[in-house]
């Protein structure tokens, strides 16, 4: 892939992929004249990403609705492909590609607008990183799942609010959704598997089971929906509940989206109609007496020498984990192997690492920073130091495992 | 199955589900009154099991379960969610067996019942195919009520994921660091129910036909039913159609019921200390109702036995250390309620300075039902009736 270069294309070019394989960028030019237009009124504009990342993460959280969250999603494009492209070749899926992961994760930017808390002097691009990877592995997970539940048993194991958020995506009112989630509630309250395993092969309930179902829907019925709410028979029940989850199960592989389409009403727009020229001023001149960067830059070397240091000291075995993790990309599986020990082993003793490490982070920030480590805190502190420790082993030359150092 | 597990997140703690326990907690899970009250417990108690010893193991020795394995299955009869105790906090698992992690909901007894609220509540994603759970993050009852919605229609506090802290290690490092921090707000009290206003409910709630229960009354109500661990353990059993567990009377008589030895009472005879105090020249032997108890990490005994023999009218409950000549230490308190929680008069003995027993006698007609309350709370303490 090549790199984007000018801060222009950072915030306003999307990949473009050709089959699996990066194909070139696309300026979207709406975007490109946002960010002109920002640069003409400062006569000397910031120079770093992370300024403009962050400001248009400000500009975003006051507007959602603005140009800023196109600004922030080209942005990502990149950090977006090499999480990919990390989780291809960690994995090695034939099922899915690396454009396929570049989709489930870029459709779900939102997860990272939101989780994003810019006041704690985090780099946005690496903590999009972490969060973009952990979103990936996870649809990966979930589509695994999905694909070999059958529907009665994909109906058992849907959240509420993926199931709503389904029905409310294939146009359904609010009031028959609610009636629709009801007849899911009852489904789920009378349809258990009569075994300990084999939750995911689950058969169609029987008649009794249908019948039982529509006899709790019609008591709950006007409590739940209102005294004007019809009442149900099982065939209606059964034909809602097979619907619900063909709906579910469409809904959880989403159309491609192309996020650089311009919001309807958004079309030929100018960013300044969505943002009053004095309050985006405010922002940028608020940002820029703050001149975070800097600081943030001796903070960000400080951080560094203290978890250096830390790693150090780990045990020998701790410390090859990590290396084989970070460094030689092995999946938890692997390096069970590796050491003879167990998978689960493994998971734990890495997630004991990690509190160590987000310890020392934590009195690091609180010793100088006068950080206090409230959950508040410490919630926006593990993506930095996952980011930390990727970029750390990251920096040396990746390894196969052989070359790893015994104990 | 290793396809799964590839993709596990070296965030998050994944444990391994063990089959032998998994079949054995899948047996005793039997005698549920409803499909979906058995596949509760089962998933509770399969949750509890593996994550338990994790806990001990990783974390913490002493965290233990917050009800007895006796108590357990009436919380499971009707509410998803399982109590630890991990020193001074409560810990609720809630298991869920959703493939996404869109939100969790969360059960409001455990949220707005003052004697049942955790400090924190651990997400727990079950994979009973693959035998696996992953603890898919936390929240406290604080950051619950602030940033939950409060679903009137499953009665359940609902947290999106974006609010929920999906690294356990901020749970360990906020311990350690920043213990101050708040992790309960207050919950108004419930108003009690008299006994006649109980009865009632457990007569019509008893009904195994009926399946939604928690929402067939209003929440005040039902949460001060489920909160009295008596009338929890009467409804339960009326629900399973389980017999009359018998009175206190017929326990020295008889022997205790299955379920009162699962609980811990034992019969047994002992030189009464009353015929010493007395001063009566021969020892007489008693029998007495005796239960164990851990306090404070120490072991005392709770007896009780009649003061006047056969026709039994004046009972006596009396608690001493199990060790030889040990004491009941300052600021301990035995109490003694009515059936709907109400004191009377000399219904409490407390130790001032360190006494070798603390006791209290009391007139009780037949049927009548007491609960017993200590101070300090005892470990794995639940609310019982003894009736007599």
């Amino acid at each position: 892939m090549r790199p984007r270069q000018s801060l222009i294309e950072h915030f306003s070019a999307f990949l473009q992929f050709d089959a699996d394989h990066f194909k070139n960028w696309v300026i979207e030019p709406q975007l490109r004249r946002s960010i002109r237009n920002c640069f003409q009124q400062y006569p000397q504009p910031e120079t770093s990403e992370n300024f403009w990342a962050l400001y248009w993460h400000r500009v975003w959280q006051v507007q959602p609705d603005s140009l800023a969250r196109g600004h922030l999603a080209a942005y990502v494009q990149e950090v977006c492909y090499w999480a990919a492209q990390k989780m291809t070749e960690r994995f090695a899926m034939t099922q899915y590609g690396l454009a396929d992961c570049f989709q489930m994760a870029i459709t779900r930017l939102d997860r990272v607008l939101k989780g994003f808390n810019s006041d704690l002097g985090c780099n946005f691009k690496n903590y999009a990183s972490a969060t973009l990877s952990s979103l990936i592995r996870e649809s990966l997970r979930q589509r695994r799942e999905i694909d070999i539940c059958s529907d009665w048993a994909l109906l058992r194991k849907l959240s509420q609010k993926r199931l709503t958020e389904a029905l409310q995506n294939a146009g359904l009112s609010d009031h028959a959704i609610a009636s629709y989630v009801l007849a899911w509630r009852c489904f789920k309250t009378l349809y258990t598997p009569q075994q300990a395993t084999g939750t995911r092969k689950l058969p169609k309930p029987d008649q009794n089971t249908w019948e039982a179902i529509a006899q709790l829907y019609n008591r709950e019925n006007q409590d739940q929906l209102g005294p004007q709410s019809p009442s149900a028979n099982p065939e209606i029940l059964e034909k809602r509940l097979h619907s619900c989850a063909s709906t579910a199960r469409a809904y959880l592989y989403p159309n491609v989206v192309s996020i650089n389409t311009p919001k309807p009403g958004q079309e030929g727009s100018d960013f300044l109609d969505h943002l009053p020229d004095a309050a985006q001023t405010s922002l940028l001149n608020q940002m820029i007496a703050e001149e975070e960067a800097q600081t943030r830059q001796t903070q960000k070397d400080q951080l560094s020498s203290v978890l250096s240091e830390a790693l150090v000291q780990l045990d020998p075995q701790a410390q090859k984990m990590l290396q084989l993790y970070y460094q030689a990309s092995l999946t938890q599986q692997q390096i069970a192997k590796q050491l003879g020990i167990k998978q689960y082993t493994v998971s734990r003793r890495l997630v004991k690492v990690r509190e160590a490490l987000l310890r020392k982070i934590a009195e690091w920030s609180q010793q100088t920073l006068h950080i206090m480590p409230s959950l508040d805190v410490l919630k926006y502190t593990g993506p930095i130091l996952e980011e930390w420790l990727e970029a750390y082993y990251g920096r040396h030359e990746p390894v196969s495992p052989e070359n790893v150092s015994a104990e | 199955m290793a396809s799964n597990s590839v993709i596990f997140d070296p965030t998050q703690i994944y444990l391994e589900i063990d089959s032998t326990i998994q079949s054995q907690v899948w047996r005793q899970s039997q005698p549920f009154a409803t499909p979906s009250s058995r596949w509760n417990e089962y998933l509770n108690q399969l949750c509890l099991n593996t994550i338990l010893p994790w806990l001990q193991e990783d974390y913490k020795p002493q965290a233990a379960a917050a009800l007895r394995s006796t108590s357990l299955p009436n919380v499971w009869e009707f509410v998803n969610g399982a109590p630890i105790t991990l020193d001074a906090n409560r810990l609720i698992l809630i298991p869920t067996e959703s493939i996404d992690l869109d939100e969790i909901r969360i059960p409001q007894e455990w949220v707005d019942i003052p004697n049942w609220m955790g400090d924190y509540y651990l997400i727990v994603q079950v994979n009973l195919d693959d035998g696996w759970l992953r603890i898919a993050g936390f929240t406290t009852h604080r950051r619950l009520k602030e940033q939950g919605q409060y679903d009137w229609r499953d009665r359940t506090y609902c947290l999106e994921e974006a609010n929920w802290i999906a690294d356990l290690n901020v749970l360990w490092v906020s311990q350690a660091l920043h213990p101050e921090e708040a992790t309960r707000i207050a919950v108004p009290t419930l108003a009690p129910l008299s006994l006649p206003q109980a009865n009632n409910l457990i007569q019509r709630l008893g009904n195994p036909e009926l399946l939604t229960l928690r929402l067939h009354l209003p929440f005040h109500q039902w949460g001060a039913l489920l909160s009295h661990g008596g009338w929890r353990q009467r409804l339960a059993e009326t629900r399973w159609g389980l017999l009359d567990q018998g009175s206190v009377r017929q326990w020295l008589q008889m022997g205790v019921s299955n379920l009162a030895h699962q609980v811990g009472w034992r019969r047994m005879e002992f030189q009464s200390s009353l015929s010493a105090a007395r001063g009566d020249d021969e020892a007489i032997t008693a029998i007495a109702l005796s239960r164990r108890l851990r306090i404070a990490g120490q072991f005392y005994e709770l007896r009780v036995l009649s003061v006047d023999g056969d026709g039994a009218q004046v009972w006596r409950f009396e608690l001493q250390n199990l060790t030889p000549g040990g004491l009941i230490p300052a600021g301990f308190t035995l109490r003694l309620l009515t059936e709907d929680l109400q004191f009377f008069d000399g219904n409490e003995d407390a130790a001032d300075t360190a006494v070798p027993q603390l006791y209290i006698e009391v007139a009780l007609e037949p049927g009548e039902g007491i609960v017993w309350e200590i101070e300090p709370i005892p470990d794995q303490y639940d609310q019982e009736i003894l009736r007599f």
